[in-house]
């Protein structure tokens, strides 16, 4: 097979696989800028997927299945903003416990459903679309241009997201809340509800991710089939240095380092494909340590506000 | 404001410890409802069997089968059954502590990680039997209960090898355990046992539920020109058949091969057939030894010749596969029950050939 084939057919399960990571990875970017870190992301993921797919089936139609998606990720959200924000619990605790709590709840819904021992759903797709012009580029047309509506949603949603961070009042309000929620607080800003909004928002996005990954990817559920992904977009976000732009980057590389990992056992080199796969958390312990470049996390980033309560 | 400050943290408290409660509720358990079969006497000691499993028994594969195996139990024998899914060494130690006080007869640990939990669980609880689905090591009351599927996966590898316009067969792994090996390596010699020039590619996850990576997995291999693939997994399977299905929608035809449990209704317009484990009908001969006291001491093999593993041609597409194919298929299935065909499998356990 010529070598251009497989480098553009990697590519592309690239991006397949990286923009789940982007939609999660930007929307905890946005929270993680507000001060809160939602280990639960995974849940809002599964939950998606879920909520995707039950959309999907209910309606006949992949593209409400996707708002079905946010809706269950958004909903699984506002219960650990509820914990989080409202009655100011530990973030790390609360978020492992909406993490298991999705996983768990997915798996009685799904159940409850389909039948104890399963049965494999082939759920109406979101097909791809392919971008006049852009699609033809040499290379990277087909893996970039080639691809589901949603991840042309990831490529808007990062720049869109950037501008909203860094050129709008709001999100100066919300990187104020994040650095110093007291300060920001005393300037007038409403530290609780940007925390909350944004949380809610994240989890909408990451139910975007999950019903990518039943609707788009796969056009099936099964349990448990977030596989860590909820997780890895949050270690996308430190890579990615809490800007939208490095995030996306960020999930793309993630997305590639996996399909790096299936290309090269495809072609018979057995030679630690594990070692690709550690590849970007290699990294993204080297952005933490800060020889990528400067990356700090938000300064109030998990701690529970106001401070005098805790 | 101290007293509303200490308001909300009781509230606080309260809360977590509800949702905590209550999502531990949702996770765990989950065939706790349909445990007791009402036909067990409560007065009399009734035979009570549990089922563990790591992963979920909605795979319609693996775990699905010994959930069924567990209710065949519970309908034929009238069993008092229980099923727990526990993901963790620490919880397989605690499952079977829970269930060796409770006074359990009767143990299915249904995967090799078991292992080292049932060896500690087992001294522990003598009246306990314990029987680990792909273990390694026996004891007093220990029992591997090995299925050797690598028969069927030989026979699915033939018809892979027959079918192959190719020539590239593709195998989709979840995690390389020594049973995922053991059928691939089966499959593997199968495949050039008919087709000698076949090229066969095999590519592990990581992972046994991640339905995405199964499926991007399937189509690296099948841009790389493999038109029949086989996959071991658990739930991931599902991406693997969609893979195929789209390839097959794409123009090229393409197939799968199911796995563990008779797959064939996951996507029947493209599946040549599955190698299977019947593991109801294992699960209840097994029950049925531990009634008769003859369970025990040394390992349990399930396989093609008991009428446990086999391979299942795809009623809805049997009319694809030559008839000849089919006839070699046989007669070699005949050969493995007679023992003249010795299948490449894998040494389970400690000082026995496999």
């Amino acid at each position: 097979m010529a070598e251009g084939l497989v480098l553009a057919s990697f590519l592309e399960a690239a991006v397949r696989l990286g923009v789940p990571l982007a939609l999660a990875g930007l929307g905890e970017t946005l929270s993680e800028r507000a001060g809160v870190i939602n280990i639960g992301l995974e849940g809002s993921i599964i939950a998606g997927a879920l909520g995707g797919a039950l959309g999907a089936l209910a309606t006949g139609s992949a593209a409400a299945g996707v708002v079905y998606g946010a809706a269950a990720g958004l909903l699984v959200a506002a219960v650990f903003a509820l914990f989080v924000v409202v009655l100011n619990t530990d973030q790390i605790i609360t978020g492992t416990a909406v993490t298991l709590g999705g996983l768990g709840f997915t798996a009685v819904v799904y159940q409850a459903r389909f039948g104890v021992t399963g049965t494999a759903l082939t759920l109406p797709t979101l097909e791809a679309w392919a971008l006049p012009g852009l699609v033809d580029l040499p290379w990277i047309g087909p893996a970039f241009f080639g691809q589901a509506p949603t991840a042309y949603f990831a490529y808007l949603l990062a720049p869109l997201l950037w501008w909203f961070l860094f050129r709008t009042e709001w999100g100066l309000e919300v990187r104020a809340a994040g650095e110093d929620p007291d300060a920001a607080a005393a300037a007038g800003v409403r530290v609780r509800t940007l925390r909350f909004v944004t949380t809610i928002v994240a989890g909408a996005l990451a139910g975007v991710a999950g019903a990518h990954l039943a609707l788009a990817h796969t056009g099936t559920f099964s349990e448990g089939m977030s596989a860590g992904k909820g997780f890895i977009a949050i270690a996308v976000v430190v890579l990615g240095r809490w800007n939208p732009l490095g995030v996306l980057l960020a999930a793309l590389l993630f997305g590639a380092a996996s399909a790096l990992q299936f290309a090269l056992q495809t072609l018979g080199l057995d030679i630690g494909y594990q070692l690709f796969l550690a590849f970007p958390y290699v990294l993204t312990l080297a952005a933490l340590a800060g020889w990528v470049g400067r990356a700090r996390a938000p300064a109030a980033l998990a701690l529970p506000w106001p401070r005098g309560e805790h | 404001m101290l007293s509303t400050s200490r308001a909300r943290r009781a509230l606080r408290t309260i809360g977590m410890v509800t949702t905590v409660a209550l999502f531990t509720a949702c996770g765990g358990d989950v065939g706790e409802d349909g445990a007791s079969g009402d036909a067990g006497g409560e007065a009399e000691a009734s035979f009570r069997v549990a089922l563990l499993t790591s992963g979920p028994v909605s795979d319609a594969g693996w775990y699905a089968g010994a959930y069924e195996g567990l209710l065949a139990i519970r309908d034929s024998l009238g069993a008092e059954v229980s099923h727990q899914q526990t993901r963790t060494p620490a919880e397989f130690d605690e499952a079977f502590l829970a269930y060796g006080s409770e006074g359990y007869d009767l143990v299915f640990a249904h995967g090799s990680e078991y292992q080292d939990a049932a060896m500690r669980a087992g001294p522990r609880f003598p009246e306990m039997s314990i029987v680990v689905s792909g273990g390694g090591q026996v004891g007093a009351n220990v029992v591997p209960l090995i299925f050797t599927l690598w028969e069927g996966s030989y026979l699915a590898g033939m018809v892979a090898g027959g079918m192959t316009e190719s020539g590239i067969i593709g195998m989709v792994g979840g995690v390389a355990t020594p049973p995922a090996q053991g059928t691939f390596r089966a499959f593997e010699a199968g495949a050039l046992a008919v087709r000698p020039d076949a090229t066969v590619l095999e590519v592990f996850i990581g992972s046994w539920d991640d339905v995405a990576a199964a499926k991007e997995a399937a189509v690296a291999q099948i841009e790389r020109g493999a038109d029949v693939v086989i996959h071991n997994t658990d739930g991931a399977s599902f991406g693997v058949f969609q893979a195929v299905r789209e390839a097959t929608e794409g123009g090229a035809q393409t197939w799968a091969i199911g796995m563990n449990r008779d797959q064939n209704d996951i996507a029947p317009e493209v599946t040549l057939g599955s190698a299977v484990i019947e593991i109801p009908y294992a699960f209840l001969q097994v029950a049925r030894a531990w009634q008769a006291g003859s369970l025990g001491g040394q390992p349990v093999y399930e396989g093609f010749r008991e009428g446990v593993v086999d391979f299942v041609p795809n009623p809805a597409r049997i009319d694809r596969i030559p008839a000849e194919l089919l006839d070699r298929v046989r007669a070699a299935g005949d050969s493995i029950r007679a023992g003249t065909l010795e299948v490449p499998g894998i040494d389970y356990v400690e000082g026995e050939a496999g």
